[in-house]
């Protein structure tokens, strides 16, 4: 028995630190290849570590491509399409928490659908409308098209939050003076605050890390958001892969703080959350 | 004072008679769903429209339309000898990428239930794919590909598994299965932490009831983790399913679909033929066509879990 307890224990142990391993891997990848020069990137046979630690190579990537213009896009997208999608999600759920009305249960298909089209679905459609709205090349399409699709996670996340909330709390806001959207302000969304964060930040990562609408929409060097530029390297005849990933990283970290912040609460509010009919 | 109070209780009576509809206001919540409702008609409705309409439509070289051509676009999508392997690629690449994923999932959402020394770590690992970009983990990945420098051959040489190097993504018998491992791995983190989620909600009960009755370890798997955990794992099959036939990044960053297109899957085949081929018609009718694959899939699966309801 004692045996067995320990066999088992020990089997935890190795596929644990296999799967840790694993996910971690091309991450360390990255972050030896942007510390190695170039050629030691391209001698034969590879080396797995660096011969030489080159730090420089994450001053010198500034020069090589527009970063911070593309570190400047990417935050301004990020936060655009967030603001976007809240301004439009924070009411819609409350009403969904809240309210009933004509068009309820068609709203709410609605909103599931758009989580089944992503962008690239709709891209051609996507393409012509922001060419006949004049937003080529515009860091404004971006924020339209990521707010529009990810309000509809904020939507499902944030509505299971209010509805968590007491209703008696609100009355008696109400009973205090308090008009509906003050209630709303003073009450339901300072209760809501872990739900708030969640959406922000996951719907920022979201932007931070798309690609295709990007891609497709945005032309000029300095107006191109982090994803895109890390691509641009790859047009050239040789890729400068310790650039690439210098770049890559300085693009993942921040990402990865944010991310682990919420994840308790992300998967709670993915699987529990959510609106009834 | 007695003003502000009496003001306040008509506010009170006014709004609770709004909110049983008496006073005829219904259409009051509508205004609190508008400017999301304004958001979605403008960037997911009528670019469907759209895409109907460009379908059936000729479109010049800047995107613009020159009037309706009836079926065209169809017929000359069907007649392309590479369309049909773009269809089976992507029935593969979303199959085997959700079913391996799910398979794995369980393990390790399994073994994050387990009480264990270092789980935090494993755990803000298996975060990490998921917060990194789609797009730069396929970058990555690429190189570690790479024919001549790339870290799978150097290990594998060193290792004494391959004695000369292979050139992973030059042909699609080895590119294709290289990408269907990222998109795996890239796919592990959310089916994972979505099951660890509803192995958590069983209730240990079952499991101490089970074990009174002497249940090994596989029985109590077979007949209380499964069961139990049905609507869970349907949930994370649909959401993986459209998360995986969406993805672009992969296929894009690592083979771009070459060589001759063998390892393209839907989204990368309408990417090159409307924004490189600049047959924007053509690249609607395909986009008309997984559209109504997603639309099967989803009304399917709906289908599928209210029957099991009633």
């Amino acid at each position: 028995m004692l045996n067995a307890v320990r066999a088992q224990k020990a089997f935890i142990a190795v596929v644990s630190f296999t799967l840790l391993v694993a996910m971690i891997f091309p991450y360390g990848i990255m972050l030896l290849t942007s510390l190695k020069s170039k050629d030691t990137i391209y001698s034969i046979p590879p080396t797995f570590f660096p011969e030489k630690w080159v730090f420089k190579n994450y001053l010198d990537v500034w020069t090589v491509v527009p970063l911070s213009h593309y570190i400047t896009n990417s935050v301004l997208l990020a936060s655009g399409s967030t603001l976007l999608a809240l301004i439009c999600a924070i009411p819609a759920a409350y009403a969904l928490a809240r309210m009933r009305f004509p068009g309820r249960r068609i709203y709410l298909y609605a909103v599931i659908a758009t989580q089944i089209f992503s962008p690239i679905v709709l891209l051609v459609g996507l393409f012509r409308e922001m060419l006949w709205f004049g937003l080529m090349d515009s860091l404004w399409a971006l924020v339209l098209i990521n707010g529009a699709f990810f309000q509809a996670f904020a939507i499902w996340i944030l509505s299971g939050y209010f509805a968590s909330i007491p209703y008696s709390l609100e009355e008696a806001a109400w009973i205090d003076g308090c008009t509906r959207l003050g209630a709303v302000r003073r009450i339901v969304l300072p209760l809501a605050l872990p739900g708030l964060v969640t959406t922000v930040i996951f719907v920022f990562i979201q932007s931070w890390n798309e690609f295709v609408v990007a891609l497709t929409l945005i032309f000029t060097e300095t107006k191109k958001p982090l994803t895109v530029g890390i691509f641009s390297f790859f047009g050239r005849y040789d890729v400068d892969w310790e650039y690439v990933f210098a770049t890559s990283l300085i693009a993942t970290i921040p990402v990865v703080v944010l991310f682990l912040v919420i994840e308790k609460y992300l998967v709670s509010g993915l699987t529990s959350g959510g609106v009834k009919e | 004072m007695r003003e502000l109070l009496s003001r306040a209780s008509t506010k009170y009576t006014r709004r609770s008679a709004r909110k049983k509809g008496l006073d005829g206001r219904t259409l009051y919540p509508l205004l609190w769903i508008l400017p999301s409702v304004a958001l979605m008609v403008a960037i997911v409705v009528v670019p469907i429209v759209d895409l109907f309409i460009t379908s059936f439509s000729e479109v010049g070289l800047s995107g613009l339309r020159e009037g309706f051509n009836g079926v065209e676009n169809y017929v000359s999508l069907f007649q392309d000898p590479v369309f049909p392997r773009v269809l089976i690629n992507t029935l593969i690449w979303t199959v085997a990428i959700v079913g391996i994923t799910i398979i794995l999932s369980l393990g390790i959402a399994s073994l994050l239930n387990e009480k264990f020394v270092g789980r935090r770590l494993v755990r803000a690992a298996l975060i990490v794919p998921w917060a990194v970009s789609l797009l730069i983990t396929a970058v990555i990945w690429k190189w570690i590909f790479d024919f001549r420098y790339g870290t799978l051959n150097l290990i594998l040489k060193e290792l004494g598994i391959i004695e000369k190097n292979v050139n992973w993504l030059a042909q699609p018998a080895t590119s294709f299965p290289a990408m269907i491992a990222v998109g795996i791995f890239v796919s592990l983190p959310f089916t994972s932490f979505v099951l660890l989620a509803g192995l958590q909600a069983i209730s240990a009960e079952l499991y101490e009831a089970a074990r009174v009755d002497g249940a090994n370890r596989w029985k109590r798997f077979v007949h209380i983790t499964l069961p139990q955990l049905r609507p869970t794992l349907t949930v994370a099959v649909v959401l993986n399913t459209i998360y995986v036939f969406n993805s672009f990044p992969i296929v894009w960053a690592m083979t771009r679909g070459e060589p001759l297109n063998k390892t393209d899957i839907i989204f990368t085949y309408l990417y090159k033929l409307g924004f490189e081929e600049r047959q924007l018609g053509v690249a609607a009718a395909v986009s008309v066509i997984s559209f109504l694959i997603l639309i099967a899939f989803s009304a399917s699966y709906v289908w599928f879990v209210t029957r099991r309801e009633n």
